[in-house]
């Protein structure tokens, strides 16, 4: 267990725990997973600092609040956020710890979090609530951060330390048979372990999601019309009806499933076969390896 | 001017009209034994949970002439994810908190009512339920409405489990004669199981089924677990007079080491004597769960052939991935073999209970789990097609990585768990067996409609993307769909002025479909 001064604390360092908000709703969509929006930048610092000192996100700026608005907070809140992310904002069924978000950490009296609970993100719903409640509950939000930075454990906490039990060698084995026809430690994934780690290192390998970062790797959809001209471009949407891609010129084009014929080259579809093939040692193995990608 | 022996006279006709008005119009709690064509007058349908009707003018041929007869809009910011409820021509459909009372030919709205606003947890709402001219509604901070069905005016407002402590209810009440009986949630609390049955005229309390005990009671066979909460409405056989009913996860919900043993009566179905609350039988899906696997999906009773015998079965899609049937005389198990991708059982034990592969718990430094938290399927309700001895299911093939490590402590959640990948599929299971005789790709994760499967070989349900589809039930070939935004409920079927309309929830509105006129 971590004190609260064991680890970095200075105020602007943290780690890229990407933005966890993006979890929320018990149900995952596959399609709608994590990563659906840009990971946040976060300053490197001491990039060379051993796991199992970094810590959550620290509040940037420091931020009070009236008793009696964080009072009515803790109420809004229950009744709206609280199934996902617990009544103490610890995280619920589906939705993450918010006091370890990244969003709350640089949040400053709601400019993040507003446009985010206004607009909704991955499997979380817009709200439409009246200010006054709004702010409320990014009130309490703040408060229960403040508190939870002074207390230990966490009831949704997964700490770099945590995910220390793999063996890189047998990891390093298991990558070049098993990741090597997509990635490659000296390309792609060079330097991830500077830019990811921890929880959301684990997540990333596991299933990416999201816009990947090289757009090339995106999935493609190439179509073929009945007249034989071919359209191609990034798979943007697909259902058992409908096909929609993005061409070259940022265009949005569909087209009816039964009119046409269609390719799609979906590189994430190893992860997903992956999943079914890893045992728990192979996977904290090949993350252990990861690690090493610095 | 009226004379008083003709205000008397009009007084008496008023009280006639009104007598049979009620008379006519009340539900009589047997069209629940008997549902007729131009109802849906309980949750699943009818007692059995099959959710499926004998109409027949709707076809496989036909479908795909089927145009939109009316449109209900909530203007609601929640999807709807009630199953709607059909007598008397007047459809009864609610969201957290909101019950209206629409005209199942028009799609007008008689009536509508709202309860105030409160502090429980708003999740979704299942359904209601009628009986006589009462409408029950359950609300998020657990209590039970009556209302009259003709206007909406609340007749009686009683407590089912107290809010404050962590209780909340989505619940669609279940009627059998005159119980209420009503389950409640909560799964961020140490809280007891608890099940309970009201005076359907009164509301006075008549019984209470703990699936979990209150910490401490002696002689208690949870192993210090609680929860185990009944949140969804189970089925009935009037002839054994028994209801079943799916009980929750244990809580602490990922801390096992707290809670040792099987964690009776967890992630079981039970069967109880619905005059009483007491249990006859029990089978636990999911012993010593540390995966919020509860086993609270329906259980589907089923008067069938089995390997060459007639039995009273019961059938269940489980959320830990497993497909069980067992005899509902006794709860003796007969099959349990997976319906979707699970890797957390080290096989099935002699009572065929799938055996938790100890490795499989969470761990401080994660495991890979199959399948995530919202399961091998969940709420979604499924439908049994007798002619063609199929259980239609949406399922999901899912991973999930589960953590726990002492600091997460021992109350409520207890851990950390995260979906990693999941896909939706609907599944026909061959009643029987447990195979699996086809797969429709659903397009997205986890889908969040239910079943309804008709007596001419239709599947009705909705993808995970946009649309509500009707499938051919003895191959899952698509014969029509129509983008009307994310079904969120079971659709659901009936027959008024012999036209049949099938009721689908998509997004926040309701749609009903029928054949040209």
């Amino acid at each position: 267990m971590r004190s609260r001064n064991s680890g970095p604390a200075k105020a602007g360092h943290y780690v890229l725990l990407v933005a966890l908000f993006l979890y929320a709703g018990a149900i995952a969509d596959a399609q709608r997973g994590r990563g659906a929006g840009a990971a946040p930048a976060a300053p490197q610092g001491r990039g060379q600092a051993s796991p199992a000192s970094q810590r959550p996100p620290q509040t940037a700026t420091p931020q009070q609040y009236p008793a009696e608005q964080i009072e009515a907070g803790r109420t809004r809140f229950a009744a709206q956020c609280g199934f996902c992310h617990g009544r103490d904002a610890g995280g619920g069924e589906g939705g993450p710890d918010l006091t370890r978000s990244d969003v709350v950490a640089t949040d400053v009296r709601g400019d993040r979090i507003l446009p985010l609970v206004r607009s909704g993100r991955g499997n979380m719903p817009p709200f439409n609530l009246p200010d006054t409640d709004l702010m409320a509950m990014v009130a309490f939000i703040h408060d229960q951060k403040t508190q939870a930075e002074s207390a230990v454990g966490g009831r949704r906490s997964v700490d770099v330390s945590d995910l220390q039990t793999g063996n890189a060698t047998a990891g390093k084995k298991y990558f070049d048979t098993a990741c090597t026809r997509c990635h490659s430690a000296a390309g792609d994934l060079a330097g991830l372990a500077a830019r990811v780690q921890g929880l959301q290192l684990l997540q990333r390998m596991l299933y990416p999601g999201g816009p990947p970062r090289d757009p090339k790797r995106a999935a493609q959809v190439t179509v073929t019309l009945a007249n034989g001209q071919t359209v191609a471009g990034r798979l943007t949407y697909r259902d058992e009806f409908t096909i929609g891609l993005t061409d070259a010129s940022g265009w949005y084009r569909s087209f009816p499933t039964k009119q046409v014929r269609f390719t799609v080259d979906e590189p994430l579809q190893a992860h997903v076969e992956q999943l079914g093939k890893y045992t728990d040692a192979d996977m904290h193995d090949v993350l252990a390896y990861l690690q090493t990608l610095r | 001017m009226l004379t008083k022996r003709t205000v008397l006279f009009v007084f008496f006709d008023v009280f006639v009209a009104f007598v049979l008005i009620v008379g006519a119009q009340g539900v009589d709690p047997g069209l629940l034994l008997k549902p007729t064509a131009d109802s849906w007058p309980t949750y699943h349908g009818d007692y059995t949970g099959q959710h499926h009707s004998r109409l027949t003018q709707i076809t496989p041929a036909n479908v795909n002439q089927m145009t939109l007869a009316w449109a209900f809009q909530t203007n609601q910011g929640q999807a709807v994810k009630a199953t709607p409820i059909l007598v008397n021509g007047v459809i009864y459909v609610s969201t957290v908190d909101n019950l209206w009372a629409i005209d199942a030919r028009s799609g007008r709205q008689i009536w509508r009512y709202t309860y105030p606003q409160s502090q429980a947890f708003n999740i979704g709402h299942r359904g209601v339920a009628v009986r006589g001219d009462l409408v029950y509604l359950t609300t998020r901070d657990a209590r039970l409405l009556a209302l009259d069905a003709r206007n909406g005016t609340v007749r009686w407002n009683v407590e089912i489990a107290d809010w404050r402590r962590g209780y909340w209810c989505t619940n669609a009440p279940m009627i059998i004669r005159n119980h209420v009986i009503v389950g409640v949630s909560g799964d961020f609390d140490n809280l007891p199981g608890i099940l309970r049955s009201f005076d359907a005229d009164t509301g006075k309390p008549q019984w209470t089924f703990n699936s979990t005990p209150p910490p401490g009671t002696p002689g208690s066979i949870s192993g210090g677990a609680t929860g185990g909460q009944m949140w969804m409405t189970g089925t009935y056989d009037p002839d054994l007079n028994l209801y079943y009913v799916g009980t929750g996860n244990p809580t602490p919900v990922l801390n096992g080491p707290v809670r040792p043993g099987d964690n009776k009566w967890t992630g079981s179905i039970v069967a109880l004597n619905p005059d009483t609350g007491e249990m006859k039988w029990g089978f636990q899906a999911v012993p010593h769960d540390t995966h919020d696997w509860d086993a609270a999906e329906v259980p589907v009773l089923v008067d069938a052939d089995f390997r060459g015998t007639r039995r009273q079965l019961l059938l269940q899609a489980s959320r830990n991935g497993y497909y069980f049937v067992l005899d509902r005389t006794t709860g003796q198990s007969l099959v349990t073999v997976p319906f979707a991708t699970t890797n957390w059982a080290t096989g099935v034990d002699a009572d065929g209970r799938p055996i938790p592969n100890p490795e499989k718990e969470p761990k401080r430094d994660g495991r890979l789990v199959a399948p995530d938290e919202s399961g091998g399927t969940n709420y979604r309700s499924p439908s049994f097609d007798p002619s063609n001895g199929l259980l239609i299911v949406s399922a999901h093939d899912a991973y999930g990585i589960y953590f726990f490590k002492p600091e997460h402590g021992a109350h409520g959640w207890a851990g950390a768990d995260y979906t990693v990948h999941g896909r939706g599929v609907l599944r026909a299971i061959e009643y029987q067996t447990g195979r699996i005789r086809w797969s429709h790709d659903l397009h997205g994760g986890a889908g969040t409609a239910g079943v309804l499967t008709t007596a001419t070989g239709l599947t009705f349900t909705g993808d995970s993307a946009n649309n509500a589809l009707a499938l051919r039930s003895s191959d899952g070939s698509t014969l029509w769909h129509s983008g009307i935004g994310r079904v969120g409920n079971a659709p659901i079927t009936y027959e008024l002025d012999g036209r049949q309309f099938v009721l689908f929830g998509g997004g926040t509105a309701l749609y009903a479909w029928a054949l040209p006129q």
